[in-house]
């Protein structure tokens, strides 16, 4: 057998790479697996070919890895499209490091096919595609290449060179008109069908906003620097970073663990009003992003009305009603990667001598302690308050005295019986939630009403508007000041309330939500209406602005877009009619070598015993020498054709079917003779090789 | 009229150059008898305007095929056999002092033929081998600072024994190059032995070979052959043979450029035995071996016979495996 040429099998590796790249973005495979298809890849790429010698072995390993699957599917621990997913790399991995054989070589471009139908199984972000498309083109390259290599006779080079670079050209066409089908015909998304996990980078339902608040455990989400939220204000503050709290909802009961809420009352409704409005309030328009993954609505503090919610799902965009629910918490009602909605909230100073809008048991809520608080607690708020009564100036002491005695850290190793003693105790470090529930209980002991509220804190600059990361969520104190209603207390030290990832990585990530965005709108998204709309909007006149002056009667004459899109399309067909016309500028060859492919059909039906590689030109002179009857039929038309391929002198017109039919007549008296002829004597008829 | 009309007789069509070709065989075929193949390629050569490499055992016809060439184009004739002592001058020719006059004049050696057989080319020294070379390539010779062109129609036909070693010295590549086509005629079929025992005896066959064309004749056919349409197609497949020759992995050393302009005159000539204006991939293949077999290097480092037929089959497999331009 002869060497498959290096160049290809690193293509179909490269190929198969990517299906599972595909599959791997979703971030939902095992990490052994990942493990496992990595490594072989690596060896596959370096020309090691592990497995040909050992095939029976790996094959067995296959059916033990298939078993484990099987077993965690079974119990519950591993979905069943992950599961396939994760065999198809093992598959593909075992194939990959086999002896690169034309078995070998099928089933390891099918398990690639089957890798990247998993990867849209399990998400449907823009890393996919980029992978779908760089599978599909280094799939069609590696398979054009085996074509030519099985053509080309054994011992001669390929020609690589000759062979990819119309390939790739070709490759391209074909990507260019995928892209032109999708933008041009309607489409059906099969996302309709089900849902499917948040896009992103690995699993995000915990990546955003969380929905309880429970001490203990490490703070990972500060290092995220996924964008969770985009929002734009009006006024706009104009600063580079905006020192501003983003409230999702407030917790009123702590169990010693985790704080929850005392259920309010629920309404439904396209606006939720939660506090009178004043004269100056602060507009935001605010986009959820998928990697925020939760249903909470969030605005800056105070927030006084939040509404007109509309849900960007894979079917398209529609209206979300909202819910309040308690703790001041409002939700969609409708699932979707992604929202926008529109909030107004008051501004920091416009709360003087309003209400606070409590009921009494709300009120008493706010001093409820958790039943075995360690009595240190109060013992130490006491000490630090050395009798301060009044709320906000208490608070602000004790904000300070944590800001200057506790530490910031993340590492939350193991969990705490007591995770707030813990905290105030022992370690004397912890994250904002424990900052943030230390002030609270400690206010708490002291007579004075506060609540935990959660959100995120900060905003980066970006386009005229403000984003929000992951990174940036955080837990402060809200304390009831009586005339003031809640005034926000944040007892974390000042430096570790936003994100706390590398700068680069967020700038970096930045720009990919950036693209994303673009990518999710314009492809995911985009929809039949979509079309339609791009469709109209070229050829309908922009919609006049209200107070211009009306024309004078209705114009019969289509507008200037129609014309000038009118005019692209045209020039596009000419253009192609150009393109097309080049090649079939080359007819006196074609034609003549279209006439030798019929002839050649015309022989090979009437079993005219032929060597391979032998032309009719060889053929001809064979029969002549040999005397076969057919060459008086085969000399003339061999001459005509060879004078109109080589000699310039293009056949006329119908004399191709002439000769043809001469020739078929020839055939067929010479297939008749055979026939007289008895059987034996009927001269070679298999076809020589 | 802007094309100037031939001074030499009518202008040839590919059925008259044909006609004169087939003649030329005829006659050629009186003197060796049952090759009637090796005929072809010899006439194809010369109408092609190439010099001729035969490489055969003695007493097969070689000398009597150079001859018979010369008399039936009614070419001056000369045969120099090509021995160890032979010196430049010897084949060139000198300048001869005359005491009378007291002055030197050129005397032309046996080269100033229109057709020269070397006999036995490979027993000269490498000096007088180039002496050859000179004239056969550029059709003049050079000699004490003068350029003295050579007779026109100029023919190279050399001969050398393939199995006889012993006190040679082989052809340069350069000056195997300069060749255009080399053959071997062999031994004669059993029959055309028999039959020559019987009906010729010792006689020399040679003066039943007629005169059918002459210099003149010769010449225009030469500059007919060049007009010989060689479509852009059949040009690279050409390109492409010799290309399969560089990267083939038996051959040292494949097709140099001069081997391929040489197989394009080669195969322009073969195409008029069908009386075509034009090349097809076939008088390609037909002439890629005798055109090629000599100017290829093998890896292997056998000699003699067997170097010539390995070199013939591998240039064979390398046509056969080539796809003709469809």
């Amino acid at each position: 057998m002869k060497r498959p040429l290096r160049l290809r099998l690193a293509l179909r590796d490269l190929a198969v790479g990517f299906a599972f790249a595909a599959m791997a973005m979703s971030g939902q495979l095992p990490v052994w697996v990942l493990g496992v298809f990595i490594g072989a890849l690596v060896l596959a790429l370096c020309d090691v070919r592990l497995v040909a010698r050992f095939s029976r072995l790996s094959a067995l390993g296959l059916l033990v890895a298939a078993v484990l699957l099987g077993l965690q599917l079974t119990a519950g621990a591993m979905n069943a499209v992950v599961a396939a997913c994760a065999f198809a790399s093992l598959i593909a991995a075992q194939r990959m490091l086999s002896t690169p054989d034309a078995a070998a070589e099928g089933q390891t471009h099918l398990t690639g096919l089957l890798m990247v139908a998993g990867g849209a199984a399990l998400s449907g972000d823009m890393t996919y595609a980029l992978c779908l498309i760089a599978f599909g083109v280094l799939a069609s390259l590696a398979l054009a290449l085996g074509v030519v290599e099985a053509a080309v006779p054994d011992g001669e080079p390929v020609p690589v060179r000759a062979v990819l670079r119309p390939l790739s050209v070709g490759v391209m066409f074909a990507v260019a008109g995928a892209v032109a089908f999708f933008v041009l015909f309607p489409r059906l998304n099969w996302a309709m069908v089900g849902p499917r996990s948040a896009p992103g980078f690995g699993a995000v339902s915990s990546a955003g906003y969380s929905n309880t608040v429970r001490l203990g455990g490490a703070g990972t989400i500060k290092g995220n620097p996924r964008v969770v939220l985009r929002a734009t204000l009006t006024p706009d503050p104009g600063r580079e970073a905006l020192d501003a709290y983003w409230v999702g909802r407030t917790y009123d009961t702590f169990d010693g663990m985790e704080w929850t809420n005392v259920v309010g009352a629920q309404q439904t409704e396209r606006q939720i009003t939660l506090r009178p409005a004043s004269d100056t309030l602060l507009h935001q328009r605010i986009e959820l992003l998928p990697a925020y993954g939760a249903r909470t609505l969030i605005a800056l503090e105070t927030p006084s009305r939040l509404g007109n919610a509309m849900a960007h799902t894979p079917t398209g965009t529609r209206n979300s009603p909202v819910q309040l629910q308690g703790g001041g918490e409002v939700r969609f009602t409708v699932t979707a990667p992604s929202y926008t909605y529109e909030a107004y909230s008051l501004p920091p100073d416009a709360k003087k001598g309003m209400s606070d809008g409590l009921v009494q048991a709300e009120r008493d809520q706010l001093l409820a302690l958790p039943e075995h608080l360690d009595a240190r607690v109060a013992q130490l708020a006491a000490q630090v308050l050395q009798g301060e009564k009044e709320p906000l100036a208490a608070a602000r002491k004790l904000a300070t005295f944590l800001q200057r005695d506790y530490g910031y850290t993340l590492e939350q190793a193991g969990t705490p019986e007591d995770p707030l003693a813990e905290f105030l105790f022992v370690r004397k470090a912890g994250h904002c939630e424990h900052f943030a529930t230390a002030l609270t209980l400690m206010l708490r002991t002291q007579g004075i009403g506060a609540r935990l509220a959660t959100g995120f804190y900060g905003g980066a600059r970006m386009d005229g508007g403000y984003l929000v990361r992951a990174g940036d969520a955080h837990a402060w104190t809200h304390v009831l000041v009586p005339g003031r209603g809640f005034v926000t207390v944040d007892a974390t030290p000042p430096s570790n309330r936003t994100s706390q990832g590398s700068v680069l990585l967020e700038k970096v990530l930045a720009l990919y939500e950036a693209v994303e965005s673009r990518w999710r709108n314009s492809v995911v998204d985009y929809s039949f209406r979509d079309q339609f709309e791009l469709a109209s909007a070229l050829v309908r006149p922009p919609r006049r602005a209200p107070g211009a002056p009306a024309n004078e009667g209705p114009s019969r004459l289509p507008p200037p877009r129609a014309w000038v899109t009118a005019a692209v399309v045209a020039f596009v067909i000419w253009r192609a009619g150009r393109f097309v016309s080049r090649w079939t500028g080359r007819a006196p060859v074609l034609e003549a070598t279209r006439f030798l492919d019929r002839v050649d059909t015309a022989l090979q039906k009437a079993h005219v015993p032929r060597f391979e590689h032998e032309t009719l030109e060889d053929l001809t002179t064979r029969l002549a020498r040999e005397g076969h009857p057919l060459a008086l039929a085969l000399t003339p038309l061999t001459r005509r054709y060879l004078e109109a391929r080589f000699g310039g002198r293009a056949l006329r017109e119908g004399e191709a079917e002439h000769l043809l039919a001469t020739l078929r007549r020839a055939l067929d008296a010479e297939a008749s003779r055979r026939a007289v002829k008895p059987a034996g004597q009927a001269g070679p008829t298999a076809r020589a090789s | 009229m802007t094309q100037p009309a031939r001074v030499l007789g009518p202008v040839p069509s590919p059925a008259s150059a044909r006609a004169v070709m087939e003649r030329l065989a005829a006659q050629l075929g009186r003197a060796v008898q049952g090759k009637p193949e090796e005929v072809r390629r010899v006439v194809t050569c010369v109408v092609a305007g190439g010099h001729l490499l035969l490489e055969d055992m003695p007493g097969v016809g070689k000398t009597t095929l150079a001859e018979a060439l010369a008399r039936a184009c009614a070419l001056s004739f000369a045969r120099i056999q090509f021995t160890a002592d032979l010196l430049p001058a010897d084949i060139l020719g000198a300048q001869v002092f005359h005491a009378q006059t007291a002055t030197f004049s050129f005397r032309p050696g046996p080269l100033f033929r229109q057709l020269v057989l070397a006999d036995e080319l490979n027993r000269a020294p490498p000096r007088t081998q180039s002496a050859l070379l000179e004239g056969m390539a550029q059709g003049q010779v050079s000699l004490d600072g003068q350029t003295h062109a050579l007779p026109s129609p100029f023919t190279v036909v050399a001969t050398q024994n393939p199995v006889d070693f012993s006190g040679t010295y082989p052809l340069p590549d350069s000056q195997l190059d300069r060749f255009l086509v080399r053959l071997s005629l062999g031994h004669p079929a059993p029959d055309v032995e028999a039959r020559l025992l019987t009906t010729r005896g010792a006689a020399s066959p040679l003066p039943s070979v007629e005169a059918v064309t002459g210099p003149e004749e010769l010449a225009s056919l030469r500059e007919f052959t060049q007009d010989v349409k060689l479509d852009a197609t059949v040009a690279d497949y050409v390109v492409r043979l010799a290309r399969a020759t560089r990267e083939h992995g038996d051959l040292e050393r494949g097709a140099s450029t001069r081997a391929v302009l040489a197989l394009g005159s080669a195969a322009r000539a073969q195409a008029l035995w069908e009386g075509r204006d034009f090349v097809t991939p076939g008088d390609v293949r037909a002439m890629m071996v005798p055109c090629w077999a000599h100017r290829v290097l093998l890896r292997s480092a056998v000699q003699g016979v067997s170097a010539r037929d390995e070199a013939a089959h591998l240039v064979e497999e390398i046509a056969r495996k080539v796809a003709a331009p469809r």
